[in-house]
């Protein structure tokens, strides 16, 4: 538990960062939504008149602009961009830090194994995306009901934040993953965010495209999307197997290889 | 009983670097000093044994145990020291040898306060804020405070001043005579002289020698330099024990193996301007080492 405690206290002022930075989001995010309220009509007469590339790039596909939860779908997205690169950013951190700073030589002399070492690192890295998640969710559900009026969209958002948490536990394991298998430390974080960002691009060539066909399974980034969560009501089956697949499965080779690894001291 | 045994222990590096079929065992009880040049493979034969990395062929045992197999078991009753000490910047002292004292099953605190005095280490300071020498003390008691069976000390002494050198030396002594057994690595061969009973000399990866440190003492090695006032006879310092005997014009240099009497007698019959006594670096010892083995 020492070393949960110690991942908690280390990261304990960027979480309140980020936190802050996702509720300045949704705040400031469905602040627009409330100056062009009223004449909803016109939003999305004007996104409609608007080249469907761009449309594409913006995510707005097929969303009800002028409803609160129609407008809470456009910024999900950018909701799951931030908590997303927080995840992969965690991940790989907590263990190439170790090696970037030398304290590996600290750390792994000790009298624990180093599944030991990757089990506390994750099980702080769990508690902080979760705060992260419930912030989120918790000023969603009140800023976003504050212009529905009604409590209909407050399912809608618990689905959308639980395909959130997918995603960041996905991708704070493809952090760790690439942080293991990396030779070099200093460049593991680099190197997952611009994978991440890759995966995003590629999410908004299949928008563009609008053939999604075989990629969209390979960018996490289309499994959850807010415009199926909002119309159907439910996480698609398929995807939520999926990530849980693609979990077990980093999380195993990461434990296996980081078990027999070489450190670079 | 043997604390540590090493077999044929090698590890290959993508480059050259790395050891290959190094074996030395260190005896219960025993400072066993491990010398060599830097880069010469010290301290990846001290990660082996932590396994911080795993040997490509060989193997090697602490208390009787497998070092990879036993890795964290093992692990319990041994202190290191590494030889450059991180730590985690945002943390105090206190902080971090509490976070260090709590992965071990004992009680610390009263170990850390006696070793934070004896080596005058200010617990309350941040660890960032601290000089190089001040951090290689938190290494120090880092090291000692769970009072290990197995103290393992990678280049120990840089950036320690003598007056804490000398401190530190005594503690190791005091473990010692309590029963820990020390490895000791180092590139200065004067300090494993004092401490040490046995040592491996180590060289490109290769165990060169291990030999008592009584034998290295009979071989005291001195490097002389000379400037005399007239131009010597070449053959003059050609006496047995003298290596490495280098005449330009009126400067004479050589390193001498043997009876020290020997030789200032030989200089007392000379008229010489300038004299210097020095002990040899390693470097040139291992010339030595290299000379008898061809």
């Amino acid at each position: 538990m020492n070393i949960v405690k110690r991942e908690m206290k280390a990261n304990a002022k960027a979480l309140i960062f980020w936190c802050i930075g996702v509720l300045v989001m949704v705040g400031a995010g469905m602040g627009k939504y409330a100056g062009m309220n009223g004449n909803g009509d016109t939003i999305n007469e004007l996104m409609s008149e608007m080249p469907a590339s761009l449309q594409a790039i913006m995510g707005t596909a097929s969303f009800d602009l002028s409803t609160a939860i129609g407008f809470y779908g456009l910024l999900y997205v950018y909701l799951i961009v931030m908590a997303t690169i927080h995840a992969v950013m965690l991940g790989s951190n907590m263990i190439a830090k170790e090696e970037r700073d030398k304290t590996a030589e600290f750390l792994l002399v000790k009298p624990i194994s180093r599944s030991t070492v990757i089990s506390m690192k994750m099980v702080s890295a769990l508690v902080q995306l979760l705060v992260f998640n419930l912030v989120t969710l918790v000023s969603s559900i009140i800023i976003v009901e504050r212009y529905a009026g009604v409590d209909e969209t407050t399912g809608t958002i618990y689905l959308l934040m639980i395909g959130m948490f997918l995603l960041q536990v996905l991708f704070l394991i493809m952090g760790t993953a690439i942080a293991v298998f990396s030779n070099n430390a200093t460049k593991a974080s680099a190197v997952a965010t611009a994978i991440l960002l890759l995966l995003f691009i590629l999410s908004i060539l299949i928008n563009l495209s609008g053939n999604p066909d075989l990629l969209k399974y390979v960018t996490p980034f289309k499994y959850f999307e807010a415009e199926s969560i909002i119309n159907h009501h439910q996480l698609e089956p398929f995807y939520v197997s999926l990530t849980g697949i693609l979990i077990i499965a980093l999380t195993t080779i990461s434990y296996i290889y980081y078990q027999k690894k070489d450190l670079n001291l | 009983m043997n604390v540590i045994e090493i077999n044929h222990l090698t590890k290959v590096y993508g480059k050259s670097r790395g050891i290959s079929d190094v074996s030395f065992q260190v005896k219960e009880g025993e400072i066993f000093g491990f010398i060599g040049p830097n880069g010469a493979g010290k301290s990846t034969t001290i990660r082996l044994l932590l396994s911080l990395i795993y040997p490509t062929s060989g193997n090697a045992t602490i208390f009787g145990k497998d070092v990879v197999k036993y890795a964290s078991e093992i692990k319990k009753e041994i202190g290191y020291l590494p030889s450059e000490v991180f730590y985690y910047d945002n943390m105090k002292v206190k902080d971090l040898l509490k976070y260090s004292a709590s992965f071990y099953k004992k009680d610390c605190t009263k170990r850390i306060k006696e070793l934070a005095e004896i080596m005058e280490l200010d617990l309350t300071k941040k660890i960032d804020d601290l000089s190089l020498g001040n951090k290689k003390k938190v290494g120090i008691v880092q090291g000692l405070l769970h009072e290990p069976k197995l103290i393992i000390l990678d280049e120990p002494t840089s950036g320690l001043d003598p007056l804490m050198q000398q401190r530190f030396f005594d503690l190791l002594e005091k473990e010692n005579q309590k029963g820990a057994t020390i490895l000791f690595s180092s590139h200065i061969l004067s300090e494993v002289q004092r401490l040490c009973d046995r040592v491996a000399i180590i060289k490109e990866g290769k165990i060169v020698q291990v030999e008592k440190i009584r034998t290295l003492k009979e071989n005291n090695y001195k490097k002389f330099k000379l400037e005399t006032i007239s131009e010597l006879d070449f053959n003059y310092f050609k006496v047995d024990g003298v290596n490495q005997l280098k005449i330009v014009g009126k400067t004479v240099s050589f390193i001498f193996k043997g009876n020290i009497n020997t030789i200032t007698e030989k200089i007392a019959n000379i008229e010489i301007a300038n004299l210097w006594v020095e002990e040899p670096d390693l470097e040139e010892i291992f010339m030595h080492f290299y000379q008898r083995e061809e």
